[in-house]
């Protein structure tokens, strides 16, 4: 293990020489608009750059997630995947052209998720730049439908169809370097909307208020009594309602999600607050539909599982200090099929989920080189136990 | 009496080319070095920080370390004011100030200006003027435009055109626009008076490559005129054949209000009236004024804002005892 923990540092200055190319793939095809369920654009962007960087084998599976496979030199050994979702927050009308100054990059979804599949495209040309070759097949796969209302759909279905084992994985996110995420939490993520019909009604004495409607939910939801452990809690992430200030409000909408670290806890949790939903609706009289659009399982590999104490090893190495939280993404995926596989940040930035989100281009190399000494671990056999 | 052109429409079906047809860069580059051919990017810039570094940053990636298809990436500024200086030194391309370059002549203004000031910097055969304000830079900017240039002996200069989406500010795009001044004044004119030229789609894109041997022999308007001399001037020593075009598909730039937009029609009106003079297409009978004149509503009132074109250009750089010392041409 430590040959290639003594070599790591070496990597970054090289990285840097061809920041050209890292650079321009993630502009070529970050600038490509990809709305969760209209990735193909980007999807096709992403492929074409992989056949040019002379990738050995370049495909779509089945959902269309671009795929391309750097073969390695034992056949025997099963693929490592470096996975990144494709798919941002932002609509096609939303201005994708990037701003590149001396030392950031600037632009709509650029740390969610595009510096990443631009690196994924890039670790061909890296890895010829580095002289790697690994014994595994390296799977650079670009990911569809996976935030929000995609529920990770892509990636369930690639590794769900793949047929053969599966080495181990790492997901790349691009923000923050010091992240490494290894186990992910029991989700639900639920929509609640509530709907006021505006003709006049016998049953109405007063006409309720669908603002203060969802308020009455989110305060009962708040009176719930969760356990210390297993960890568990709600986050009210998305609230919207209403058309103007002087007029009662007879939409309102609530999103939420429901955390644990217990598959049962979080169904418990899920199964209480559509009672309180149920309750609120009769009471107040109005009609409260509530949707569950995405959920994961909990699922995690332990802090000592040697690809975690490689990850940490390696990331030490930089001099970067590992951040462990629970990780939504499709790191659930390869935990719940058995893969063991960690998340980690490329690089640091700010206005995350904003359009003028930035990333700094700097930390970017130390990023990249740290990718690689975990793809090096798995291919030593970390995760062959 | 009706006056009816016989376009050379051959020229339309032959000359024009999609920029797809050259996606072949090894192609590009083995033609480029089988002909011993040497080609140099120039981007004028006058405060051009945010898009200055992606043009230099896809060029140098995509044609000179992955596909060594140009020699150089020179940025002639004329005195930018924002970090577009040090943007383009840190990325690695070659950065002049205009008024630097040939010192001991007098020092103007212009885009025209620095281009004609890069054909004493450069050192290729091919030179490629790409503007730098372009949001959605991509290789095939470049690429395109010389294709047609390497693989074709005939040709000499090739022009794009392309849509031309705008950018509003509001962080959302128009799906189409631009182009105004092209279809309000230089259609016009070209139909009027030479209708071959109305088959070239975007006469004022600011995208063009061409080779030295002919760009040294033509004169520079030194602002926005550059265009249409370029093309005019071309178009009459050497005919239409040397000219090629080629769609670039999409190219997203920032807006120019109304009012900028006459000023540049302006000076393109009076570039393009001083070269009918000299080819003895036009007799003007009294002299054009240089100013053109707008007006503003300030506190109730109108004021005139008066903008001055002076009409001047520089000679054909061939002429530059400088240059000729400079490339053996004494």
């Amino acid at each position: 293990m430590n040959n290639y923990l003594e070599k790591l540092p070496l990597f970054v200055d090289q990285i840097r020489s061809i920041r050209e190319t890292i650079i321009s793939n993630i502009v070529l095809i970050g600038q490509i608009p990809a709305p969760t369920f209209k990735e193909q654009d980007r999807a096709k962007i992403f492929l074409e750059r992989l056949a040019d960087f002379q990738v050995d084998e370049c495909t779509t599976d089945g959902y269309q997630n671009p795929i391309g496979i750097i073969r390695g030199t034992n056949s025997a050994r099963p693929p490592i995947f470096i996975v990144a979702h494709l798919d941002t927050f932002f609509g096609k009308n939303v201005d994708h052209n990037y701003i590149i100054r001396e030392k950031s990059i600037t632009g709509a979804g650029i740390l969610e998720n595009s510096v990443s599949v631009g690196v994924l495209a890039s670790l061909p040309e890296i890895f010829r730049k580095l002289n790697l070759r690994f014994e595994s097949d390296i799977v650079l796969a670009g990911i569809v439908q996976s935030i929000g209302k995609g529920n990770l759909r892509g990636i369930r279905h690639l590794l769900k169809s793949w047929p053969t084992p599966i080495r181990g994985g790492i997901c790349v996110e691009g923000c923050e370097l010091g992240r490494l995420n290894y186990y992910s939490d029991g989700m639900i993520r639920c929509n609640l909307d509530c709907n006021i019909s505006s003709h006049t009604s016998w049953k109405h004495h007063f006409r309720p208020n669908a603002i203060l409607v969802i308020n009455e939910v989110v305060n009962q939801i708040l009176k719930m009594r969760l356990p210390q452990r297993p960890r568990s809690r709600v986050i009210f992430g998305k609230i919207s309602g209403g058309i103007k200030h002087g007029l009662i409000a007879h939409d309102g909408k609530l999103g939420f999600e429901i955390q644990s670290t217990s598959d049962t806890m979080v169904k418990s949790m899920m199964n209480e607050i559509s009672d309180i939903i149920s309750g609120v609706s009769h009471e107040y009289g109005v009609d409260l539909k509530l949707k569950a659009i995405s959920n994961l399982s909990a699922s995690k590999i332990k802090y000592n599982h040697p690809l975690v104490k490689n990850a940490v090893a390696v990331m030490e190495k930089f001099g970067i200090k590992p951040v462990s939280e629970p990780s939504v993404s499709e790191l659930s995926i390869f935990l719940a099929r058995n893969i063991p596989a960690v998340t980690l940040g490329l690089t640091k930035g700010k206005n995350y989920h904003f359009e003028n989100s930035r990333m700094i281009i700097e930390p970017l190399f130390k990023g990249i080189a740290q990718v690689i000494g975990v793809i090096m671990a798995i291919d030593s056999g970390v995760c062959d136990e | 009496m009706i006056v009816v052109f016989v376009m050379n429409s051959n020229w339309l079906k032959n000359k024009t080319f999609h920029f797809s047809e050259f996606r072949d860069l090894n192609k590009l580059v083995k033609e480029k070095e089988r002909k011993n051919l040497t080609i140099s990017l120039c981007l004028p810039t006058l405060n051009e920080e945010k898009t200055i570094a992606k043009e230099i940053i896809i060029m140098k990636s995509e044609l000179m370390m992955r596909y060594p298809l140009l020699d150089e990436i020179v940025v002639i500024d004329s005195g930018s004011k924002d970090k577009t200086v040090d943007i383009a030194l840190s990325y690695g391309a070659d950065v002049y100030n205009a008024d630097d370059i040939l010192p001991d002549l007098e020092k103007y203004k212009g885009k025209g200006e620095n281009l004609w000031k890069a054909l004493y910097v450069t050192k290729g055969d091919i030179l490629v003027y790409i503007d730098a304000d372009i949001k959605n830079i991509h290789h095939r900017f470049v690429y395109a435009l010389l294709g047609p240039l390497i693989l074709n002996d005939e040709i000499k200069y090739s022009k794009a055109f392309y849509d031309r989406p705008i950018a509003t500010g509001l962080n959302s795009m128009r799906p189409t626009g631009g182009g105004r001044v092209t279809e309000l004044v230089i259609r016009p004119l070209f139909s009027l008076f030479f209708p071959e030229l109305t088959q070239i789609m975007q006469p004022l894109s600011g995208e063009y490559a061409g080779y030295r041997e002919l760009l040294e022999k033509i004169p520079f308007p030194i602002g926005y005129g550059i265009e249409t001399s370029m093309i005019l001037d071309i178009y009459e020593k050497w005919g239409l054949d040397v000219i090629a075009q080629v769609d670039l598909e999409k190219r997203v730039h920032r807006n120019q209000d109304t009012k900028a937009l006459g000023r540049m029609s302006f000076v393109i009106l009076k570039t393009f009236f001083d070269r009918l003079e000299k080819l003895g297409l036009f007799e003007n009978k009294k002299e054009m004024f240089n100013e053109m004149i707008q007006y503003n509503l300030v506190k109730n009132n109108y004021e005139a804002a008066i903008y001055t074109f002076e009409g001047l250009e520089r000679p054909p750089m061939v002429e530059i005892q400088q240059y000729r010392e400079k490339f053996n041409l004494c």
